[in-house]
């Protein structure tokens, strides 16, 4: 078992203690044992050197009386003297304290020499140790005679006794005591120790809501007699003012802990609130926690603020059409999004980490590669389109590597961006047709102009001679099938032209069924004879629309003449007219024909399309028509076959004998402003001919 | 070292033999006494053959009652101890000391504090606190009061006159008391200061007055001892010589210059003095 701080403290003490306190008894009892044997000494000497002294005169006067009351006197003063007696210089004895007699043995047991000052024996009489001291009494040099005295070991032997017992006693009661100061010191650190460690241990738990050093005393605003209640550290009884940065006292040094806390040590609240070393651990390691949970709170926080835009740049990236990808200096994949991962055909992890070799056939990943360096080496940034796929599925790819640098300058990768342009290829293509068409336009419009002329004369010279031959004549149907054909050229150009040229528009509100009324009475005798029945169906009370009369009645007699060259003979055509609400007015041309078939469907309005036979169409009517709904700001809509309704409506004629699969063209057109001035229109001018 | 103390024995002090006693008038300590005159008794011993030995009396008047008692046979004393012992008890002065200054006779001294302003002159010491050596002593008292008393001051004049403690050592007692301030004036023998010399400042001492000179101290034999004897002692002690080292010596630590001849007539002086003071000599 391993022993806590307390117990090792305990433990020290005790040792320090034990070895410590028997020490000191040791030294000092030795100590105390010679210096009480040297005082007995000492004593015992000065006892009879004293009565060597007093002894002098007596002597010379052979005064015995006196002599035997310095001896008594001796023993009887000095309770530790057991006898004293005086020797003359022939060693008879004087005088001596031994009640009944002197003791034989005694006088020659101890003598001294002239030159010294004292001869010292212990003897033992069987009863008790005793100390005899012999002195010699010299005068002007002379030894008159010798001073012995008998001094008592066991007043020694009880000092030594009694001063033992009091050493062992305080060495005991000093041990008890430092024992008790130690132990409750021990307990003091151990608990505030052990405190500061469960603190730690939740710490360590993620319990950052710990507090280890003890709700102070003193409160800072009592001391300083504060009421700023907007200073962060005011009734905060656990936060130590000194740690918490923007405290209000006009004392206080502005900034965090490391600025201010120089200028906090001569404040009484810091004097009067600072503990010893263990509470300002505990104090450092509350402040240490509070900060640390800030800082992960904050961390926290842009973590989320980084997550956050982390979604959404790669919504973006996912969202984007084009494919985008970084590369490393090595082209080794970095980051791709979903547009990338789609037009490899693999997943993002399958993807990040590697390089071309492992995605692309060798060839391609060999020329990637090189394209790759060229930019890392150059740093110019590379575009480039390029078609990938068989002939069938092929796509054509608009793709875009820029070098990628680091904070230091340096290029540290690669950004691949690309689009798929195959939709943008096919309306490029489609816009180079238009173009060449418009040039064919203009080519045609001048040759159309050129021929005009000459046209018109051939028509009037062959109408000249019509009149002045017999109608029954050879001639006569000669010049006839002449004039005829000369008309059919006649209208071509005039179509040309009218194709052509953007002739000005007179603007104006217009009821759009009296321009279909008017359109009518045109075609109508045509259709008639062919046994093509008009059917309409016109909504009153339209509100007008803006237009140029004439333009909108070419436009529906254009789209009359295709229904009725679609149906051929013996059929219907269905007129409709309608509001779509306030704002828009609608007609249509339904016919009962045979439809357009689905691939020719997105080119009838193209100039110059066309399914008639030669001669008999020029392909620019339904392309007018489309200009013109397109100048008045509407739309022009085709759908063949027909919706079943109507089919089932219109199938009620000729058209069902003729797998008649039907077309309708819908015109919508925006209402004119309420209050407009209507214009009638003058007639339609020309011929009735099937263009389509 | 193991003693049995349980046997005992009464012992007696063997008796000791015949000897000549000598005496020294016990004005110091005994221990003085015998640092003084221990080398001249061993030289008495030495050069008479005979076995002189020196003894201790407590005071004057023992000193005088043994040479009356025959335990003294040789006495060395001042002259008025001399003249009472004399007329007592038939005492006979053959050799008297010549003291160190060289002079055949010695004087008294009254003595006070160098610093006491009140006394300056003899007069100056009437109604003062007087202590003297001994009753008997004659420089320590009596030659000063027959010197006061020549001089019109009585006994009863003073404060008190008192007697330094005793035995031994009185004359440096008085120069003590006096030093301590215990009394205002002391009466010493001429020669006190020098003894003490070594244990008080004796600048500290002043002088006031000396008395007239009277006979040095006296080697006296008591009534009764053999005239040979006395001529052998007297012609041994009138030998000594401060021009042999080892005389010099005895003679040195005795404090005396020499020995010379002596006979009671020298003495009268002291006498006359004794009868002025009135005292009665035969007492």
């Amino acid at each position: 078992m391993k022993l806590g701080l307390r117990s090792k403290i305990y433990f020290s003490l005790i040792l320090i203690l034990i070895l410590f306190g028997g020490g000191i008894y040791a030294v000092a009892s030795s100590i105390m044992r010679n210096a009480l044997l040297e005082e007995h000494t000492s004593r015992g000497f000065l006892i009879a050197d004293n009565l060597a002294a007093w002894a002098s005169e007596p002597i010379l006067a052979m005064d015995l009386l006196r002599l035997k009351n310095l001896v008594d006197e001796a023993v009887h003063v000095n309770e530790d003297v057991d006898y004293a007696f005086i020797l003359n210089d022939r060693e008879d004895v004087l005088v001596h304290t031994f009640p009944r007699g002197f003791p034989v043995e005694l006088q020659g047991v101890n003598s001294v020499a002239d030159s010294q000052d004292y001869s010292r024996r212990l003897l033992d009489t069987g009863e008790q140790l005793i100390y005899d001291f012999a002195v010699p009494v010299l005068i002007a040099g002379e030894r008159f005679a010798t001073v012995r005295i008998g001094l008592l070991r066991t007043r020694l032997n009880q000092a030594i006794k009694s001063l033992s017992w009091l050493m062992l006693l305080s060495t005991v009661l000093v041990a008890v005591l430092l024992g008790l100061v130690g132990a409750v010191l021990a307990r003091a650190v151990g608990t505030r120790i052990e405190s500061l460690h469960q603190a730690i241990d939740q710490v360590m738990r993620g319990n950052l809501d710990v507090k280890t050093a003890p709700r102070l005393k003193k409160n800072c605003w009592d001391i300083m007699q504060c009421d700023q209640e907007e200073c962060p550290a005011y009734h905060e009884p656990y936060l130590r003012c000194w740690y918490v940065a923007g405290t209000l006292c006009t004392t206080c040094v502005e900034g965090e802990y490391a600025k201010k806390i120089e200028s906090c040590y001569q404040c009484p609240v810091y004097t009067a609130c600072s503990g010893d070393e263990i509470q300002n651990l505990a104090e450092s390691f509350d402040f240490m926690v509070r900060t640390l949970k800030n800082h992960l709170s904050e961390l926290k926080a842009v973590g989320e603020t980084l997550s956050e835009q982390q979604q959404l740049l790669e919504t973006i990236l996912n969202a984007t059409p084009d494919f985008v990808s970084l590369q490393d200096r090595d082209s080794v994949y970095r980051a791709v999004n979903r547009a990338f991962c789609e037009i490899v055909g693999k997943s993002r992890e399958d993807i990040v980490g590697r390089t071309d070799y492992d995605l692309f056939p060798q060839h391609r990943a060999r020329a990637n590669r090189q394209e790759d360096l060229k930019v890392l080496s150059t740093g110019e940034s590379l575009t480039k389109e390029e078609c990938v796929g068989k002939a069938d599925s092929e796509r054509w790819i608009h793709l875009m590597k820029l070098p990628v640098r680091g904070g230091d300058g340096n290029i540290i990768g690669l950004l691949c961006s690309g689009r798929d342009i195959t939709e943008l290829k096919k309306f490029q293509e489609r816009l180079t047709q238009s173009q060449k068409m418009e040039a064919v336009g203009q080519l045609t419009a001048g040759i159309a102009h050129e021929i005009n002329t000459p046209l018109g004369i051939i028509i009037g010279y062959a109408q000249l001679l019509i009149e002045e031959v017999d109608e029954s004549s050879q001639l006569y149907t000669d010049l006839k099938t002449i004039e005829k054909h000369a008309q059919v050229c006649k209208k071509i150009v005039s179509d040309l032209l009218r194709f052509a040229r953007q002739s000005e528009s007179r603007m104006s509100p217009v009821l759009v069924n009296s321009v279909i009324e008017e359109a009518l009475t045109v075609v109508e005798h045509t259709f008639r004879l062919e046994r093509v029945k008009v059917e309409k169906r016109l909504e009153g009370d339209l509100p007008p629309v803006v237009g140029d009369v004439e333009k909108l009645k070419q436009a529906v007699v254009n789209l009359l003449n295709n229904a009725f060259d679609a149906i051929g003979s013996d059929g219907t055509i269905m007129v409709s007219s309608a509001r779509r609400g306030e704002s828009e007015v609608l007609f249509s041309v339904a016919d009962s024909g045979g439809g357009i078939p689905a691939e020719s469907i997105d080119k009838i309005f193209d100039p110059f399309f066309t399914t008639k036979g030669v001669g008999k169409g020029t392909g620019l009517g339904l392309s007018v028509t489309f200009g013109i709904v397109k100048e008045h700001g509407g739309t022009i809509e085709v759908q063949s076959p027909l919706p079943a309704a109507l089919a089932e409506h219109l199938g009620s004629g000729l058209a069902r004998e003729k797998n008649g699969r039907g077309t309708v063209f819908t015109v919508r057109l925006p209402a004119a402003k309420e209050g407009a001035t209507i214009v009638e229109g003058k007639g339609l001018h020309g011929h009735n001919s099937g263009i389509g | 070292m193991r003693v049995d103390l349980s046997r005992k024995q009464n012992k007696t002090l063997v008796e000791q033999e015949e000897a000549i006693t000598y005496a020294f008038l016990p004005q110091y300590s005994h221990t003085v006494s015998y640092q003084r005159q221990h080398l001249l008794v061993e030289y008495l011993s030495r050069t008479t053959g005979l076995n002189v030995k020196q003894i201790f009396p407590n005071n004057f008047d023992q000193h005088v009652e043994m040479l009356g008692e025959g335990k003294i046979d040789i006495s060395y004393s001042n002259p008025f101890v001399y003249v009472k012992m004399a007329d007592r008890f038939g005492a006979r002065a053959f050799a008297r000391a010549v003291e160190v200054y060289g002079k055949e006779n010695f004087r008294g001294q009254i003595i006070c504090r160098a610093d006491n302003q009140e006394i300056r002159t003899l007069a100056d010491c009437r109604g003062k606190r007087w202590i003297a050596v001994d009753p008997s002593s004659a420089g320590g008292y009596l030659y000063p009061l027959g010197h006061f008393i020549e001089n019109g001051i009585k006994p009863d004049d003073f404060a008190k006159i008192d007697f330094a403690p005793g035995p031994g050592g009185k004359q440096e007692n008085v120069v003590l008391a006096v030093y301590a301030g215990k009394y205002d004036i002391g009466s010493i023998r001429e020669g006190t200061l020098d003894v003490v010399a070594n244990k008080i400042d004796i600048s500290a001492i002043k002088v006031i007055a000396n008395t007239r000179w009277y006979p040095g101290w006296v080697f006296a034999a008591r009534k009764g001892l053999p005239t040979d004897i006395v001529t052998t002692i007297k012609t041994a002690l009138c030998k000594l010589s401060n021009g042999v080292p080892q005389q010099e010596e005895i003679l040195r630590a005795a404090n005396i210059f020499g020995i010379i001849a002596a006979q009671d007539q020298d003495f009268d002086a002291v006498r006359n003095l004794a009868e002025r003071l009135g005292m009665d000599l035969s007492k």
